[in-house]
């Protein structure tokens, strides 16, 4: 699960309103995805390439749990989001729409945007290529990498059922 | 265990659980509002299919449309109307209120319950003594509809106690507001927030309804205060009844506790760009506002009709200000009827809306072009959600926003004239 590719950078607690602005939800993947992030860097949503890795502050995806910031993240390619911390929501949409993300404190000291990256989400390995910096984290749970694995939580729930099968819960 | 603990090892058949596992649990309603219940019916029905397993466990609610401005929100709320009746769950229609204020007034957020909604709002739902989360889309189109199922990693808990009384003109609004910026956006991250301590304690079920609230800004999962008789008398009230059950605490340890003085804060304003960017008024007053609102998931209370009433008595709302009310339930434009309070603000020059939220996000009303600027009740002052990134909003408790509405700039209404 390894991604390598030129690095964005952005701040701390950007929320999903700027990811995709609500004017855009209900439009096609098409049409949101050439405004992804647009208003924090212009350059993002036209340059950005396959493999490509965000690498962001604290607290980033805030806001809105709009599933559909992670979905037009993803479908702009980049291969992994990198941040200090997420905002819940966003981290649990990630591993449900199959991208890959890692908490990595102290990521922001570690980058220069344009630089090259490569990082591996289930290892809980990072690189940067331009720097030689290299860090190692705990991976996420393994109930979240089951998740990416399967492409999704729809995915995974489609090809094991039996995980939300009835277990006794008293209502 | 605590509430939380509690009700995640009973909806998922566990004698008991502790944070850091996961688990797959049993949802007892999942509301969605006129945005995401069309985003997630479509997911449903094109990559999942099949029934909806427990309609009566789902609510839909229009509530970013009081009425559709243009053939393609007309054609959105009629597909989501379709969708509704087909699969048989609850619609809430135009006209009923904020999602939130309109699922707990109709009586369907129970206290022991699990909550989950697509709004990130949806953790005040813990004020009722509800297990609540904001969850994607996917998960509720994945897991939730199809099964009645959702999977939670159960939280660390982190006590807030607030001690004092807050000097007067001070709301319980300003001092939720006064929290994000003393604990930080993102400073509780994944957390299960605990509101207690005599301050809270002391407070009606609507203002204690603030603090829940604002656990999204700090990064939280979730957020409750422990059910007490505050809370037995509020829901006795609702529509469904007095409640079977709460769960409560059997004693079971905070990981952390932090303690906050709020005898000290004085009314706050969250400035722009974000909910954390607080200011004691007396700092910012003077800037100027075109905007003025009660609304939204914290506003349009019952409680900020009478507090703008109150400012307003003997006073007319600024020529150059348009000022907004939007009552976040039918059940609250009622009693704001009988207590003769609609009257006196439409008298006073203000404008009453349809119940709904309001100006959140613009959908319906409340854009602004660039250079204007909005004081409001509502909980979100990201750029570009009510128009032009290049307009402003600020975040108020009612008093300072009627204040405002006034003079036409912020306004500290301890210092109106």
């Amino acid at each position: 699960m390894t991604t390598r590719g030129r690095c964005w950078t952005f701040g701390d607690n950007i929320p999903t309103d700027r990811l995709v602005k609500t004017k855009y939800v209900v439009e096609p993947m098409e049409v949101i995805v050439q405004h992804v992030l647009e208003d924090l860097n212009p350059r993002f949503p036209l340059e950005v390439a396959a493999g490509d890795v965000v690498v962001a502050g604290k607290h980033f995806g805030q806001s809105s749990g709009r599933a559909i910031a992670v979905k037009a993240l993803r479908a702009t390619g980049i291969g992994a989001v990198v941040a200090e911390t997420f905002a819940r929501t966003f981290y649990r949409n990630a591993f449900e729409v199959g991208l890959p993300v890692l908490e990595l404190p102290g990521v922001t000291g570690l980058v220069s945007d344009g630089d090259v990256l490569s990082v591996d989400v289930a290892a809980g390995h990072f690189r940067n290529e331009t720097t030689g910096v290299e860090r190692q984290v705990l991976p996420p749970d393994a109930f979240l990498l089951d998740m990416l694995e399967a492409g999704g939580l729809i995915a995974l729930a489609r090809s094991r059922p039996e995980l939300f099968e009835d277990r006794g819960a008293q209502r | 265990m605590n509430m939380v603990e509690k009700i995640l090892a009973r909806a998922s058949g566990r004698r008991s659980v502790e944070p850091g596992d996961v688990v797959v649990a049993e949802v007892d309603l999942l509301i969605m509002h006129d945005l995401s219940g069309y985003l997630t019916s479509r997911v449903f029905d094109k990559q999942v299919g099949g029934e909806v397993r427990y309609p009566e466990r789902v609510a839909m609610v229009f509530d970013h449309h009081f009425s559709p401005p243009t053939e393609d929100a007309a054609a959105m709320l009629q597909a989501n109307r379709e969708w509704a009746r087909r699969t048989g769950t609850h619609l809430l229609d135009c006209g009923n209120g904020n999602i939130h204020h309109a699922v707990v007034q109709r009586g369907l957020v129970r206290p022991g319950g699990i909550v989950v909604g697509s709004d990130s709002h949806t953790p005040v739902h813990g004020a009722i003594g509800a297990f609540a989360v904001a969850l994607g889309n996917d998960s509720h189109a994945g897991t939730v509809l199809p099964h009645g199922k959702a999977w939670f990693r159960v939280p660390e808990t982190v006590r807030v106690e607030l001690v004092g009384t807050p000097p007067p003109g001070t709301t319980a609004r300003d001092v939720a507001l006064w929290l994000v910026g003393r604990i930080g956006e993102g400073g509780l991250i994944y957390a299960a927030v605990e509101f207690a301590g005599p301050y809270v304690k002391e407070l009606g079920f609507w203002d204690r309804w603030l603090f829940p609230l604002l656990c999204v800004d700090l990064g939280a999962k979730c957020s409750f205060v422990e059910p007490d008789e505050v809370t037995e008398a509020f829901v006795a009230g609702l529509p469904a009844g007095a409640a079977d059950r709460y769960e409560r605490s059997d004693g079971g340890e905070a990981s952390t506790v932090l303690r906050f003085d709020v005898g000290e804060v004085a009314p706050q304003v969250a400035c722009p760009p974000t909910v954390g960017n607080l200011a004691d008024v007396p700092d910012v007053a003077g800037r100027p506002v075109q905007w003025a609102e009660l609304g939204g998931h914290a506003g349009g209370r019952l409680e900020d009709f009478r507090a703008a009433a109150a400012v307003l008595r003997g006073r007319r709302v600024h020529p150059g200000v348009r000022f907004n009310l939007v009552p976040s339930s039918r059940a609250v434009f009622t009693r704001a009827l009988q207590e003769g309070l609609v009257l006196a603000l439409h008298e006073a020059g203000a404008t009453w809306f349809p119940p709904s939220t309001g100006s959140n996000q613009a959908y319906n009303m409340g854009a602004m072009a660039a250079g204007e600027a909005m004081i409001s009740t509502h909980a979100r002052n990201f750029p570009g959600r009510n128009g032009s990134p290049e307009s402003s909003m600020y975040l108020a408790a009612a008093p300072t926003v009627a204040a405002s509405a006034v003079t036409g700039t912020i306004t500290d209404a301890r210092e109106l004239r």
